[in-house]
């Protein structure tokens, strides 16, 4: 039998046994491949060049958490195939051949592995896109007309990528067979000599976990102080937060779980009821194993969430300021006073006006302002004009009469801010100190809002204040149908055309405006990536405990020969893997409060609800998954039903 | 012989391998296990020794024959009962020990009671006791792998015990054991069944090993061939059993 024979046989002995480790490595690569494609293929072009980048970048700032996630598999597969394999290879030394040889199998052996993995990856990847299109731009609410494009660029950037990193791997083991001796390939598959950790090992641990994990918290949902370097520190606490959490969970699970298990075991009054001696003793001998893969499997969990979380903040965002945009159709800015009743008359013969308002507003120089931020332009309005359009444009308005030092910051929705205390925040205005008591993002003053600071203050103050710049008179109309806006627009544009001496501008807002449609692709991928971390973490636990069966048919067969029933050995098997699913997913849970309370801040909304349903979500994929291990578990482990 | 019997076995046949092509292995045994009786079974390779413990530990059926053990026919009784039967009246001994290599001696000699459902204070109780019986005691936190092979065997011996079965088979308990462990070892399974009145069916290749029990069948070629007594020493016991292989011929090791 030549060498190439052998290595075929092998393969399709391990394609049945890698079965599932090949179909994981193809989903990979199938994602990576579906994301890369999005940025080749210009569906998203009809949003606009400017989306159409913003997109792509997204998408290549996640290609390259996929290959960083590609690169962690790859290598935990790898690494599978070579333990498993080198047992088997061990006896080909006795047949007389060099460890070159054997690794030059090996390799090939692999590739092959690599190469089909691969070819199901990209032939999935390839019918899929269009779904995988779809499916992204109904999530985004994005009607598109989508057309069967192909094209080459992403499939040789995943195979160059892909090949790269296995390869890498695949050599990685050729030099380690190459360098063993043939006691180790044949006791590769042995059982190691087992210990239970020191305990104070355990101890130390497990205090280290406790207090990187709490403190990692902590910092995840720390206020900023705002001053100089805010941001800078804002964003050193979420990095230093997200490391930490990670350590906390490594520590957690090589310190915590083994320490707790441990200590159950030796009470033997506890110990010795019903199958807790089989299954708490097998518990505390993976973990000193698998608590690796728990913690990533935690972390992954941890990542799900955020991206859930993160998709629905976007969402909400967007709307926000969707919403935000169309509190008007028309604004104009005027030095006139009187022009209301002119404009509505232009308007109402096209359009039927819903709401309209109209007040004076107070620009003052950016010289005279001194805030934390400096800004361009500066307005200030009057309190009692504030709570009578609120009531106009049906809007909250909860405030009470300001005192004179006293200032409310009208500002706009932004994306993204960064979680900072904003109790103490001073604001200077002309030499005057005033106490901002409040930063509302409310619509009060539409797209004008956007465009400069607005500060609220009471009526005698602005009067006070009124000699500081110049007062100019705002009005604002919102149509019934907004998407009607052209018809008004030329006669308003004449309008402030014609004012002469008067100063005049016009704002007319389109609803049709897309420049922030990104912002929809952005939630649609975050949902993607949600369910990308799940299947990723659930199926990593899946294969570490589906490979960790075949170790323990041994022993089972043992417990089978001194009489024990399966039903007993399944009971066992069963608590034994709740503990592997439900460690990680209880971390998981407690971990996602924090992460899931630092995006709250940050996107300033209320996310609860969305922790609490991709927990939820999580919860029922571990369950379908547990019980699938369970079945597989039994089955590799020679415990029938 | 009027004492209770445990294990009956008769006319036992066992064939191997498709239809055709078939090898009998056992071709009719009957033998009876009473109370308190240590039978060794020697024979050479392929004498069909492994097969018939198999048998009768039920990990393997007869093709035809009859197996009763206390009373019910193995091939009568339900998964259930046969599991039953063998976790409360049968120990098992085994030549590579297989004490699990997770668990600590304690838990590995308390396994089988703690499965049971028994309280755990009294599975406590009952390691530790047998654990003094048998030198244990200060190696009951230990794992398997920092055991002696003796220590390990004894150990193996406890846990088949602490369910109090009516009968221990043990599948060449000393095979992988120096002499003086195994010695040892022999020497609690003669005190067993001495003193907690175990009936013991030893299956070994082993002369030596073999005068430790009262009464030694000889298998061989599927057929038991003849059945030697213990008298007054074990001494005597052992050069009879040294003859019978010599007469026997050149393939008895």
């Amino acid at each position: 039998m030549n060498t190439m024979k052998l290595v075929t046989q092998n393969f399709k002995r391990s394609m049945q046994n890698y079965f599932s480790l090949i179909l994981s490595l193809a989903f990979t690569i199938l994602i990576f491949y579906n994301f890369l494609n999005v940025i080749f293929t210009d569906t998203f072009l009809i949003l606009g060049q400017q989306n159409k980048s913003y997109i792509d970048s997204i998408i290549a700032v996640i290609s390259i958490v996929l290959v960083c996630f590609m690169f962690c598999y790859i290598w935990y597969a790898t690494n599978v195939f070579l333990t498993k394999r080198k047992k088997e290879i061990g006896i080909y030394v006795f047949m007389g051949l060099t460890n070159q040889k054997i690794g030059k199998m090996y390799m090939l052996e692999t590739i092959l592995i690599g190469i089909t993995a691969y070819i199901l990856g990209i032939g999935f990847g390839v019918i899929t896109t269009q779904l995988f299109q779809m499916i992204l731009l109904a999530i985004s609410d994005i009607s598109v007309e989508i057309a069967f494009r192909f094209s080459l660029e992403p499939i040789v950037i995943t195979a160059a990528i892909y090949f790269i990193v296995y390869f890498i791997f695949v050599l990685k083991g050729y030099v380690n067979i190459v360098r063993s001796s043939v006691l180790d390939m044949i006791s590769a598959n042995r059982q190691n000599e087992y210990v239970k950790t020191k305990t104070w090992i355990l101890v130390i641990k497990t205090i280290f976990g406790i207090a990187i994990l709490i403190t990692g918290y902590q910092l995840a949902i720390k206020e900023g102080k705002i001053g100089v370097m805010m941001n800078m520190a804002v964003v050193m606490n979420i990095v230093v937060a997200t490391v930490l959490v990670i350590i906390g969970i490594y520590l957690m699970f090589g310190g915590c779980l083994p320490f707790v298990f441990q200590k159950l075991a030796d009470n033997k009054r506890f110990l010795y009821c019903k199958e807790r001696n089989l299954w708490i003793n097998s518990v505390i001998f993976r973990t000193k194993k698998n608590y690796r893969t728990y913690a990533m499997v935690c972390v992954l969990m941890l990542c799900a969430v955020t991206a859930l979380a993160t998709s629905f903040a976007m969402k909400e965002r967007y709307h926000k300021i969707i919403h935000f945009r169309n509190t008007y159709t028309y604004q104009v800015l005027s030095t006139r006073a009187d022009m209301q009743g002119q404009l509505e008359g232009l308007i109402e013969q096209d359009n039927d006006i819903v709401y309209q308002t109209a007040l004076p507003i107070l620009v003052v120089d950016a010289s005279l302002f001194a805030t934390d931020f400096t800004q361009r332009d500066y307005a200030i309005v009057k309190y009692s004009d504030m709570k009578t359009l609120a009531k106009e444009i049906g809007e909250e308005f909860v405030y009470e009469e300001l005192k004179e030092d006293e200032i409310i910051k009208i500002s706009h929705i932004i994306l993204l801010s960064l979680i900072v205390d904003r109790s103490e925040i001073k604001v200077m205005i002309n030499g005057k100190e005033y106490r901002q008591i409040e930063d509302t993002n409310t619509a009060y003053l539409g797209y004008l809002q956007e465009q400069r600071s607005f500060y609220m203050v009471n009526d005698e103050e602005y009067e006070k204040l009124m000699s500081l710049g110049q007062q100019l008179y705002m009005y604002n109309f919102y149509i019934d149908d907004i998407y009607n806006f052209e018809a008004s627009r030329d006669e308003l544009q004449g309008v402030v055309n014609n004012s002469g001496e008067d100063y005049m501008g016009l704002v007319v807002i389109n609803p049709h405006n897309s420049d922030i449609e990104w912002i929809k692709v952005m939630y649609s991928i975050c949902i993607f990536m949600f369910l990308v971390f799940v299947m990723a973490s659930v199926c990593i636990l899946f294969m570490k405990l589906y490979n960790d069966a075949f170790e323990e048919k041994e022993r089972y067969k043992v417990l089978k020969k001194l009489g024990f029933d399966s039903a007993v050995l399944g009971k066992a098997i069963r608590k034994e893997l709740r503990v592997a699913y439900v460690c990680p997913f209880l971390l998981m849970a407690v971990s996602s409060y924090f992460s899931v309370h630092s995006l709250e801040k940050m996107m300033n909304t209320d996310l609860g609800w969305i922790n609490f349903v991709s927990v939820a979500i999580i919860f029922v994929f571990f369950l379908v998954f547990y019980e699938i291990s369970v079945v597989a578990y039994r089955r590799n482990a020679g415990v029938k039903e | 012989m009027n004492e209770k019997k445990i294990v009956e076995i008769r006319n036992l046949i066992k064939d191997y391998g498709v239809r055709g092509f078939q090898t009998r292995v056992l071709k009719g045994i009957d033998l009876t296990i009473c109370v308190n009786d240590f039978i060794a079974i020697m024979g050479p390779s392929g004498s069909g020794k492994t097969t018939l413990l198999n048998i009768l530990s039920s990990i393997d059926k007869p093709t035809q024959g009859n197996v009763f053990m206390d009373g019910m026919d193995l091939s009568k009784i339900s998964n259930r009962e046969m599991s039953r039967l063998r976790k409360d009246k049968i120990g098992f001994i085994f030549q590579d020990y297989n004490l699990l290599d997770t668990l600590t001696l304690q838990d590995n000699i308390g396994l089988p009671l703690s499965l049971s459902g028994v309280a755990s204070k009294k599975c406590i109780e009952k390691t530790e006791e047998l654990a003094e019986v048998f030198g244990l005691k200060e190696h009951l936190k230990k794992y398997p792998y920092q055991l002696s092979g003796g220590q390990k065997q004894r150990g193996a011996v406890c846990r088949a015990l602490i369910t109090e079965p009516k009968i221990i088979f043990a599948d060449e308990p000393t095979g992988a054991l120096d002499s003086k462990a195994g010695k040892d070892l022999l020497e609690c399974l003669t005190m067993i069944n001495e003193k907690k009145n175990t009936a013991i069916l030893m299956v070994t290749h082993d002369a030596f090993c073999a005068s430790y029990a009262k009464d030694v069948y000889i298998l061989n070629d599927g057929v038991m061939k003849c059945r030697l007594s213990k008298g007054n020493s074990r001494k005597e016991f052992y050069d009879s059993i040294i003859d019978m292989q010599v007469s026997m011929g050149g393939d008895f090791v």
